[in-house]
């Protein structure tokens, strides 16, 4: 996104998003940690950049720690960590870079999010706020993961899920799903409306 | 000579009107409300123009309705309202974003066709007027900023209110959600409707599409007074049809807007196969919808 990244063909991101209004700061923190910088670069990632919301901060901290491993081990592409807070214009840029170079997305369990970053066909761990109360992020994580949409990420160790994420790639189901009988019969939106008035055409 | 009026005035007389009134209200609910399975409606051509009303809410819902709606036909239906909680910019933002989205689609796909005839040419007979010409006017999209309105309504519940004066706000906002009901405002004031798109713009929705927020129910509500009383014969001509779509992020329970609404809205659906005929049987599911 700046020149700063040094985006070249064999690039791959991993992209994370955190909820823009009450961020998930223990995902930042998961996230940024040296086991999972270290997962990420064995798997050729180059570019690890967090959409931190309003937690600023605790982005900050947690790079600077991550900056500096990277540092210490080197790594022969290199690595480079970078954060966004808002943007109001959506994730669309974002996804697409990830889709481009066969990248990651990390994503905390707000459906929003789960549904637009699905419609990029691009591997999505999703990790559930498990501090919540009275939420049904893992319900839907853990149904989501059944079905073959995504895989759920532990917020305390990420690094199986990202090991996970290669092979699961290639397999993944398409979302939305195909509206036409899979198992069973399915019917799209618009055909539940007309149907409803009695259109036939 | 018949008694004075005034010897009507018994207990046992209120009582017995009381009974009469609640006896007929509820076999005209029954009438109204829809049977424990949808039965599916008997086909009949599609009107020239339709009227849809579609319930935004906070953050959430909203972002759900629009996924729901990506595949709208414009040329079904012709005008959509949408009803926006107060103060709520985002959704009524998503609602502009969306309508001039299915614009620019349409216009790039006008486009293409354009070119397409450019291509082959046409042989113009009967002054152009020929059956086609008509039928593909009638069915033209229907897209634009007098196709579609915003409506507000002001909050069911603030969220620090308390329980308290909940019913007073909520009544005042079920008596709010008539005037988007019953008409959507003309695009030019005063102004009597001039074609069938107006016309449909100008009358009851066919259809209430809605997934969740508290004030759904409201507005669910408000449609059934509409056909409990037949006002404008909402209910003889089948107007305010209600489809309710439970919130994809539910998996093992239905919401308490979906377990209020289940009985009464015509279509219940719900997007997990786990939430099938719940709502006392009611629940249907047809897939992610999302």
């Amino acid at each position: 996104m700046t020149d700063t990244w040094k985006w070249i063909a064999d690039s791959k991101l991993c992209f994370v998003t955190t909820g823009a209004t009450a961020p998930f700061t223990e995902l930042i923190e998961s996230v940024l940690g040296l086991s999972t910088i270290d997962t990420l670069i064995q798997n050729g990632y180059t570019h690890l950049l967090v959409q931190y919301g309003t937690a600023k901060d605790v982005f900050e901290r947690s790079a600077a720690a991550g900056r500096s491993h990277v540092e210490q081990t080197g790594s022969a592409l290199g690595f480079i960590i970078d954060g966004i807070d808002f943007n109001p214009e959506g994730l669309r840029t974002q996804f697409m870079l990830v889709q481009r170079s066969n990248g990651l997305v990390v994503s905390h369990a707000g459906s929003g999010s789960i549904l637009e970053a699905l419609r990029y066909q691009i591997p999505l761990i999703v990790v559930p706020n498990t501090s919540l109360l009275d939420n049904h992020q893992e319900e839907l994580a853990v149904a989501m993961e059944r079905s073959g949409y995504l895989l759920r990420g532990d917020v305390k160790n990420l690094t199986p899920t990202i090991q996970k994420s290669e092979g699961f790639r290639v397999k993944m189901s398409q979302f939305p799903p195909i509206t036409s009988g899979k198992h069973r019969e399915t019917k799209s939106f618009a055909a539940i409306m007309d149907e409803t008035l009695g259109f036939i055409d | 000579m018949a008694p004075p009026p005034s010897s009507l005035y018994t207990l046992s007389f209120l009582l017995a009107a009381l009974v009469t009134l609640f006896v007929a209200a509820s076999l005209r609910l029954l009438a109204i409300i829809p049977s424990r399975r949808t039965k599916p409606h008997p086909f009949r051509a599609r009107p020239p123009a339709t009227r849809v009303l579609i319930v935004l809410g906070s953050g959430g819902h909203t972002h759900e309705m629009f996924y729901l709606l990506r595949d709208l036909d414009t040329r079904k239906y012709t005008h959509r309202t949408y009803v926006v909680s107060s103060g709520d910019a985002f959704s009524a933002q998503r609602a502009v974003e969306f309508e001039a989205g299915i614009e620019e689609r349409e216009k790039a796909r006008a486009r293409a066709q354009e070119a397409e005839k450019e291509k082959t040419p046409v042989v113009v007979l009967n002054g152009g007027k020929t059956r086609e010409n008509l039928k593909g006017k009638e069915r033209q999209a229907c897209t634009g900023p007098d196709h579609y309105n915003i409506s507000f309504l002001p909050r069911a519940r603030e969220i620090h209110q308390s329980l308290l004066t909940t019913p007073l706000t909520a009544l005042h906002t079920l008596l709010k959600s008539f005037p988007p009901l019953l008409r959507a405002p003309p695009f030019l004031a005063n102004q009597p409707p001039q074609s069938a798109y107006q016309r449909a713009a100008a009358d009851l929705p066919d259809l209430i599409i809605t997934n969740g927020p508290a004030t759904a129910v409201i507005v669910v509500l408000a449609s059934l007074v509409l056909r409990f009383f037949n006002i404008r014969r909402a209910n003889s001509r089948g107007k305010c049809r209600t489809i309710y779509v439970e919130s994809f992020a539910r998996v093992k329970g239905l919401s308490l807007s979906g377990k209020l609404l289940s009985r009464v809205v015509d279509r219940f659906l719900v997007q997990w196969e786990e939430l099938e005929g719940t709502g006392g049987g009611r629940a249907e599911f047809w897939g992610v919808l999302v």
